[in-house]
């Protein structure tokens, strides 16, 4: 099988500009994880839908899966914010992910990724009506979602209140990405939390 | 920005495509973090060398086609500097790769990694920092192991055909008996007990002190076997020390830069505590269960507080005075377990001839004791706590100092009854003790004896471990299962509690860190003893424990872990130092049977050092040179401590003026509304 198609593909692009002897840079660069995990990862991509994803990308085929078939993958499907997490990566905002975007989704959920990188997909994934804020109705969706809607709509209420209360520093009543930032850089447990292993 | 999305999948045949995608669909020159839609790039920006490398590019929120395109571009642009520049960037990037590759090879040898996502994807984050600490133990007491077997055990195996040193002691004939192999023919289940008891053919084995001998081996192979076993005994608590320290560092510097994490409880629960790694329907919908209980839990803590601020005079008196008592029922239970573990100690020691089971009961009286009060006693104070209603994070608390204390005090019990017997209680011109220094009659070799005492506990502890596993846990989660009986329905699957397995591993290592001295090979058992322990937890996780409902917030809670491990460390570092400096060794076994105390074997070897060598070493430890180091090593402290404070104060200044400017912000735009209105 024709091996990791993404250093393939940029090897081929360097070598036409006259630089070799840079093999794995690129992919190596973008993925943090040890040299197995861009074969692993395109397996994984490829077996969620055989006849559509080739096995050779040195062609660079425009090939994209929609979000229902990304959300079944077993480590995301029991997640409560999985369509979010798919729409936050896709380039469309509608959740289709070509191969690269999954490699990015991945990436930036692992465990070595640098915790502002994390926290700027995490307000990304909050961000339920994509205004750049997070306002009381994505923290009220954000709370259900959590709670499998079990708070009372009182305690919701009550809960979202205090939450703005405690991070919002601007005085708006919404957390902008600085307030979110601010909130996530004292929580210890968030760069464990933040990753799915795949 | 819509030109760019609206383009769909991009294929980058150059630089330039990509960035009339991004970088002209939308015009304003605003950061990223204020616009995460649509990645920004500042192509005019000139290259800085090794800096703006692939790290830097990795932490960008850009697109991976964007990303590759940029990386291109960076290739291209090649600065021209001169040939020291360029050296340095050689250096640099290859230190960089060398740090890349040894982290990814230190990454295949940590053992378990498999089985530690498993569990901190079923069973959360507090539960996996147990395993965590349990792996990083295994790998301290194995290293440990090297360390020792290194340098005592094969040297004395290799060496020990050659004669040992005997010095002329006229006097001191009955010192020197000591013989612990039994006469005449044994019953076949004496050697069972022997390795339970560490007594006859252990006993005279490498696994004790009491084994190894002076050899002074002179010649072509030069080794000082008396002098390398207290070198590598000094140096492997310093090893563990560096060790503890430097993860302990780690963790610190997590729980500094957030502040402990207590402020913002309720933002911190709704953002940071889903835990995206967790697999599973049951898990999944437990943990979502969890995060409910948590809420409701501060929602509750927050009524109680407010009920407590509206408490009459006379309820808080009433409230005060029951907290009091209580403190001390609790105080007194524990004193109660000590004196029993006092009184256990001395009947075991007095009555230590008894054959049979009998014997072996009470030989092993101690460890059962202790083990018994380690259960019993957090058990009823767990019960006062109730009573006493604290918060209940400060109950946990409470409950964990509790404990601890109650087992550390309890080896310090244990330790000193041995002492007061080993020493006459210190005072030589008793009667046992006048003629060697020390109890002849009862321990002729009394740093096996030691040794022995460790081992048993050691042992005493896996054996009650798999012991709990096979007949309560597995028992318990039959039990639960086949029977619908509602009393059992309610008492339910047992949790696993990670605060009292800690402790457990805790304990395990602060005595191998005691008994290390009187028994070198007592960390190879420990390491047994752990990968066993890993094992059975790990089993009894999965197939008797449900998840816990009431979580634990692993950052703080390992460092709070790795504290305790440190005040174990302490406690055997004074036991250590004391046997070495203050107690007379056997006479009858060991290598240091001729000097007065242990330690006198450096000053002795000191003295045939070839004269520089001497001076050197003089001079580094007079105060000529220790007392400016000393003074250095403050200053260097104190510089430390203010940085840190510092940064600490500059962290809430920021603070205070992100928020001053965002009101200030708000005044402006309403000015500026006020203003257009006016115009």
């Amino acid at each position: 099988m024709p091996f990791p198609e993404e250093s393939r593909l940029s090897v081929v692009r360097l070598r036409s500009q006259g630089f070799s002897g840079k093999r794995w840079v690129i992919n190596k660069q973008s993925l943090r994880m040890n040299n197995s995990m861009p074969t692993r990862l395109h397996g994984r991509y490829h077996e969620l839908a055989p006849h559509l994803v080739p096995m050779d990308y040195t062609s660079d085929p425009d090939c994209k899966l929609p979000l229902a078939l990304i959300v079944n993958m077993p480590e995301l499907k029991e997640n409560p914010f999985r369509n979010r997490i798919v729409e936050a990566f896709s380039e469309d905002g509608m959740g289709n992910l070509s191969f690269n975007e999954f490699v990015d989704m991945f990436s930036v959920l692992s465990e070595t990724a640098p915790r502002e990188l994390k926290a700027i997909y995490a307000f990304k994934i909050y961000d339920f009506n994509v205004d750049n804020f997070l306002c009381k109705e994505d923290l009220e969706k954000t709370l259900n979602k959590l709670t499998k809607e079990e708070l009372t709509p009182e305690e919701v209420d009550l809960v979202c209140e205090k939450t703005i209360e405690e991070a919002d520093l601007d005085g708006d009543n919404k957390l902008s990405f600085a307030d979110f930032e601010n909130m996530i850089s004292r929580a210890p447990d968030f760069l464990s939390t933040f990753h799915i292993r795949i | 920005m819509n030109e760019a999305r609206r383009r769909g999948p991009t294929q980058p045949s150059g630089p330039a495509e990509v960035i009339s995608d991004c970088y002209l669909g939308d015009r304003r020159p605003s950061s990223q973090a204020s616009n995460p839609r649509c990645p920004q790039f500042d192509w005019g920006s000139a290259p800085t060398g090794d800096e703006e490398g692939p790290q830097d590019l990795r932490g960008r929120p850009l697109s991976m086609s964007l990303k590759r395109a940029v990386w291109q571009v960076q290739q291209m642009r090649v600065p021209a500097v001169s040939k020291g520049e360029s050296w340095k960037r050689k250096r640099t990037k290859l230190l960089r790769k060398l740090r890349e590759g040894t982290r990814e090879f230190l990454y295949l040898f940590s053992p378990w990694r498999k089985a530690l996502q498993l569990i901190a994807g079923n069973f959360g984050g507090g539960v996996q920092s147990f395993f965590v600490l349990l792996r990083f133990l295994v790998l301290l007491n194995f290293f440990s192991f090297l360390l020792i077997a290194g340098f005592v055990l094969v040297p004395s195996i290799v060496f020990s055909s050659e004669g040992s040193d005997s010095v002329n002691v006229s006097g001191l004939g009955e010192c020197m008996e000591y013989n612990p192999n039994p006469q005449g023919l044994v019953p076949f289940y004496s050697y069972v007990l022997d390795v339970l008891l560490g007594t006859g053919f252990v006993e005279l084995s490498y696994l004790f002190y009491g084994f190894y001998k002076n050899t002074l081996v002179q010649g072509t192979n030069f080794y000082n076997i008396p002098l390398a076993y207290i070198f590598t005994a000094v140096f492997y608590i310093a090893f563990c020390l560096i060790c503890i320290v430097a993860r302990l560092g780690t963790t610190a510097r997590v729980v500094v830069a957030t502040g402990g994490g207590s402020s913002g409880n309720y933002s911190m629960i709704a953002f940071a505590s889903w835990d995206y790694g967790s697999l599973g329907e049951k898990e999944t919908k437990l943990k979502q269960k969890n995060i409910l209980y948590r809420l409701q839990v501060d929602l509750e803590e927050e009524r109680l507080k407010k009920q407590a601020a509206a408490l009459t005079l006379k309820q808080k008196i009433i409230l005060y005075s029951l907290r009091v008592i209580l403190f001390f029922l609790a105080l007194g239970l524990i004193i109660a377990a000590l004196v029993g573990i006092f009184m256990a100690t001395q009947f075991s020691q007095e009555r230590s001839g008894q054959e049979g089971i009998l014997g072996l009961i009470i030989q092993y009286l101690p460890s059962i004791v202790i083990t018994a009060g380690n259960f019993v006693v957090p058990m009823l104070c767990d019960q006062i706590s109730l009573l006493e209603r604290y918060s209940p994070s400060l109950t946990i608390i409470l409950a964990l100092m509790r404990a601890v204390f109650l087992r550390l005090f309890g080896l310090c019990v244990l330790l000193f009854t041995l002492w007061s017997q080993v020493t006459c209680s210190g005072n030589p011109e008793e009667d046992d003790c006048r003629l060697c220094q020390y109890n002849h009659k009862l321990y002729p070799c009394w740093e096996t004896r030691v040794g022995q005492e460790m081992y048993k506990l050691t042992v005493f502890d896996l054996l009650v471990t798999i012991a709990t596993l096979v007949l309560v846990e597995f028992p318990r989660r039959m039990l639960v299962d086949n029977w619908s009986n509602k009393l059992v329905q309610k008492l339910g699957r047992q949790e696993f509690v990670v605060p009292a397995n800690v402790l457990v591993l805790v304990y395990g290592q602060t005595v191998v860190w005691t008994g290390a001295l009187f028994c070198p090979l007592l960390p190879l058992i420990n390491t047994v003893k752990f990968i066993i322990l890993f094992y059975c937890k790990k089993i009894t996780l999965f197939c008797n424990c449900r998840p816990a409902l009431r979580t634990f917030r692993s950052t703080t809670s390992t460092f709070f872990f790795l504290v305790v491990l440190l005040f174990g460390w302490g406690l055997a570092t004074a036991v250590m130092t004391y046997s070495l400096a203050a107690i007379h060794p056997s006479l009858s076994c060991g290598p240091f049977r001729f000097f007065a105390n242990m330690w006198l074997i450096v000053p002795t070897t000191f003295h045939t050092l070839p004269d520089t060598t001497k001076e050197f070493l003089f001079f580094i430890g007079s105060q000529a040179f220790s007392i400016p180091l000393f003074i250095l090593l403050c200053v260097v402290l104190c510089y430390f401590i203010a940085l840190a404070s510092v940064y600490g104060k500059t962290v809430g200044l920021l603070r205070a003026q992100l928020k001053l400017e965002g009101r200030d912000k708000q005044f402006l735009v309403k000015q500026i509304e006020a203003l257009s209105e006016h115009l």
